[in-house]
């Protein structure tokens, strides 16, 4: 007989769930063509450069091959994907001016909560458009600058960065899908920290993807200058559909010199999702870019953020949890370039599979000839929960400096019968105990999220464990 | 002669192309030209040579012992395809990638003859099975002690294969022993292509070593069965040759079948070391345990590829691989992939890999007694040449080693003498 721990079962799984109505929605046609870049980039009336970048990159798009290394991605047809989707409202700068549907959406998920408690701001992205984005007084007085990347796009102050930095840090020869963002990318955020400013409260945007069918490309631009520091978290979501959905972001990381970025994730995509999300990062000297993720959604997941540390003692750190439930294809990890003198970098990964789910840890570390002196250091543990479940590392590691310390170990396997075995006689029943071991497991990455999210995997964790025993 | 072998060395479960490590594209200098059966010289002891077809029919007879191993069903297998031909209802498989899909058309319709295959791959296997103009087929009886030995000696503009199938008898003890060695100087070829089942119990060593000039590309491709209880250890020693290429493929298919590698390995001035490992486990409480030990020098360049897979149904398997890599010069280049494919839970694979320098506290004990960073270089090489002229199976190896030593360091062969 099946055993429900009361826990698990008052984990509600609607909260992702809801799915609201498109009324008075706009979308454009499904498919992908010059003349709906055109009319996306007309939309959103933008430079004529940005235009060109567009189309430049659709033809890129046409050009490259589907990656044949990882999930198969036979089930996205772009015939199918809408591009562009603009929810019937425009950017507030409060809730009361969300329509009540989105809002209530963006309630259930708890963003405004968050942005009351512990948020120094927040953007909303809903579909194709940034429906809600503010920032509290004293964050703009230090003169940080929160917004959607298009409205930073239309003042001259901020036009001519945008163009120097957009997509150069992720060029759409990249990749496919680095191509078709470069195309098609709709809202995001943009975000510049001054010099020497540090901001004591993360700033938050959610991405929230309810068309069925649809595609959501945003943007995040962070500019980090020397000496400040800033926390940025990111949340993603979506209904469930039978038809595929596309997520193909891109976020683009520049850290100043002695500057801290630490960009937290928790990824829970609906399970017809394709994620192909692109993230990278470079580093100026003694700066410090620190990844913290959690993927728990998508059908086929492809997520491998990207650190290039280019600046003497520059460093990274990547801290990663995937979990892979029936029907998923998740294939993480990350990627560091260590390509100047005594840089450092840490990686350290935890991958569950259950339920026949596939996950995947997947990571290159290059070492420079000019990262004399560098210092890497990889470590990636994989849970199987059955045996119809797969996991597989595919770490690669190319040295090429004097000097280097670099040391790399994996390990997968299952829950030890010895640990379940002890929990159990201590009168813990096992699925609990079995629950306890995989949050035990998943727990070096939850502590290093802010708590309301470290509460959030942990429940994520135990809903994928529902019924994972009987 | 001029040929191009393709997808040599390629590991079964591939990554982003632009780290170029997927495979290998070897190109066969123009003008060689098959050494003939003089290159190569064979010696049996307590084994006698086979009929031609003795290996498949190895493979055959193992064909009813392994039934077991078909896979009925599995998440995106064929029949889940078919059943969710709808596109809706595929979201609810998972979309498995080339390698993985082929995992499983393999475990679907599982046969020894189909899984068999050899570490470099269908290209350079063929390629060196037409080099060598015939392959010997040599069987250990079942039960007997046997050993052979196999010297191949490259020349200049000469291609230098051997080609073995070698059935291991239930029981048998046997020693198999490979010398790739090109003394002349010049452009060649050195190479030897194994296949290998072992059968029920029996204990099977392999040690190649292989010492041929800079001049010289080596290839030593190999493929193993391994059957219920029985256990294959394998020793690769590669110290010569400008261009070496290794390649070993493994079906651990047999309940508690045991697969051990420990491959040594040296590369200097503008060597190019290229290893591919695949050890398979099908068998229920198999074990394989990979060991890499190198030192790359001058604008040496390496690359290891080693891959464990687990494959469902081998419970009880463990699956271990390390590697250590002293990196004595700052133009070497040093690249790793060590894969871990899991398909089953009651298993444990691990990997672990240290690449780096003399550590400062190991330097300044050489400085301490008067040895510079440069000189401590040359000692790693030599210990690296002295560990494998200790351990040499036989004379004829041994005077390889002293050969390259020789070269290399004025006083090598007093010292070692």
């Amino acid at each position: 007989m099946a055993k429900q721990r009361t826990e698990v079962a008052d984990i509600d799984r609607s909260l992702y769930d809801i799915i609201d109505s498109e009324e008075g929605f706009e979308a454009l046609d499904a498919g992908l063509t010059p003349d709906i870049v055109e009319e996306i980039s007309r939309r959103k009336d933008e430079p004529a450069w940005m235009l060109e970048f567009r189309l430049k990159s659709l033809e890129i798009y046409n050009r490259f091959p589907n990656p044949t290394w990882g999930p198969a991605i036979d089930g996205l047809d772009m015939n199918n994907i809408v591009t562009y989707v603009k929810p019937n409202t425009d950017q507030s700068a409060t809730w009361d001016e969300v329509p009540d549907d989105i809002k209530n959406t963006f309630e259930r998920l708890g963003i405004p909560e968050a942005e009351r408690s512990y948020l120094a701001g927040v953007g909303a992205q809903y579909d194709s458009e940034l429906v809600y984005h503010n920032m509290q007084d004293t964050a703009a007085q230090m003169g940080i600058v929160y917004s959607g990347i298009e409205e930073a796009l239309h003042e001259p102050k901020w036009e001519a960065l945008i163009r120097e930095k957009f997509m150069t840090l992720i060029p759409p020869t990249d990749h496919k899908f680095a191509a078709l963002h470069g195309a098609v990318w709709s809202g995001g955020s943009f975000v510049y920290v001054p010099a020497g400013t540090k901001l004591d409260f993360p700033l938050q945007s959610y991405f929230r993807l309810n068309a069925r069918g649809a595609g959501q490309f945003e943007h995040t631009l962070i500019i980090v200058e020397d000496d400040a520091d800033l926390h940025f978290i990111e949340g993603c979501s979506a209904p469930k559909y039978n038809v595929a959905n596309l997520h193909a972001g891109a976020v683009e990381l520049f850290v100043g010199k002695r500057a801290h970025l630490r960009y937290s994730t928790i990824e829970n995509w609906s399970k017809n999702m394709y994620n192909l999300n692109t993230k990278r990062a470079r580093v100026d000297e003694e700066g410090e870019i620190e990844w913290v993720s959690g993927s728990f959604g998508s059908h086929v997941g492809y997520l491998y953020p990207m650190s290039v540390l280019a600046g003497r003692k520059s460093r990274s750190s990547f801290t990663g949890i995937t979990f892979a439930g029936a029907g998923q294809n998740l294939d993480t990890g990350c990627k560091v370039v260590l390509n100047a003198p005594d840089t450092s970098a840490t990686v350290e990964t935890k991958g569950i599979s259950k339920g026949g789910g596939v996950q995947t840890f997947r990571s290159s570390v290059v070492v420079t000839p000019r990262a004399e002196n560098a210092a890497v250091s990889v470590s990636c543990q994989s849970l199987m929960l059955d045996d119809e479940s797969r996991s597989d590392t595919i770490p690669a590691m190319d040295i090429r400096a004097k000097n280097v310390d670099v040391g790399h170990e994996a390990t997968i396997g299952r829950i030890g019968d010895d640990k379940v075995f002890y929990l159990m006689s201590r009168g813990i029943p096992e699925e609990e105990a079995r629950a306890m071991i995989v949050n035990g497991f998943a727990n070096p990455v939850a502590k290093e999220l802010p708590l309301e999210y470290a509460v959030e995997m942990n429940n994520l964790i135990k809903l994928e464990m529902e019924g994972a025993i009987g | 002669m001029a040929q191009t072998l393709t997808h040599v060395n390629a590991m079964p479960a591939p990554t982003w192309g632009w780290l170029k490590m997927n495979e290998t594209t070897l190109e066969i200098p123009e003008g060689l030209q098959p050494a003939g059966a003089a290159a190569v010289e064979v010696e049996l002891e307590g084994a006698h040579p086979g009929d031609a077809d003795a290996f498949t029919a190895a493979l055959t007879r193992l064909e009813a012992a392994t039934r077991h191993l078909r896979r009925a069903s599995a998440p995106g297998d064929a029949a889940d395809r078919e059943r969710l031909a709808d596109a809706d209802e595929a979201l609810d498989v998972p979309a498995l990638s080339g390698y993985q899909t082929w995992a499983v058309a393999t475990e679907e319709a599982y046969a020894p003859e189909q899984a068999f295959e050899t570490g470099m791959g269908e290209d350079a296997y063929r390629f060196l099975r037409e080099m060598a103009g015939a392959t010997r087929v040599i069987e250990a009886p079942a039960g007997a002690q046997a050993r052979v030995t196999v010297s191949v000696t490259g020349a200049d503009a000469a291609v230098a294969v051997a080609s073995t199938d070698v059935v291991a008898h239930a029981g048998s003890e046997l020693t198999v022993v490979i010398a790739l060695d090109a003394p002349a100087e010049g452009t060649g070829l050195v190479g030897s292509a194994l296949r290998l089942v072992a059968e029920a119990g029996a204990r099977v060593d392999v040690v190649c070593v292989q010492t041929a000039g800079d001049g010289y590309i080596a290839l030593d491709d190999s493929g193993f069965f391994v059957a219920d209880d029985a256990r294959v250890n394998v020793r690769h020693v590669v110290l010569g040759a400008g261009r070496s290429l290794t390649g070993l493929a493994s079906e651990l298919a047999g309940d508690r079948a045991r697969m051990d590698v420990d491959t040594s390995y040296l590369g200097a001035r503008e060597q190019q070391r290229d290893f591919n490992y695949e050890l398979r486990h099908r068998g229920r409480n198999t074990h394989s345990d990979l060991s890499a030990n190198g030192v790359l020098a001058g604008a040496s360049e390496k690359i290891l590829r080693g891959t464990i897979d687990l494959v469902h149904g081998c419970k009880g398997s463990t699956g271990s691989e390390n590697e250590t890599v002293l990196l004595a010069d700052e133009r070497v280049k040093n690249k790793t992939v060590p894969i871990i494919l899991c398909d089953e839970d009651d298993v444990a694979g691990n990997h672990g890999a240290t690449i780096g320098h003399v550590r400062p506290d190991q330097l300044f004990y050489l400085m301490c007694r008067g040895i510079s960073a440069e000189a401590a270089e040359g000692l790693f090489i030599r210990a690296k040449l002295e560990d494998a002229w200790l351990a040499a199976p036989n004379e004829r190896i041994r005077a390889g080693i002293e050969r390259l030593g020789g070269a290399l360091f004025d006083d090598f062969e007093e010292e070692i003498a």
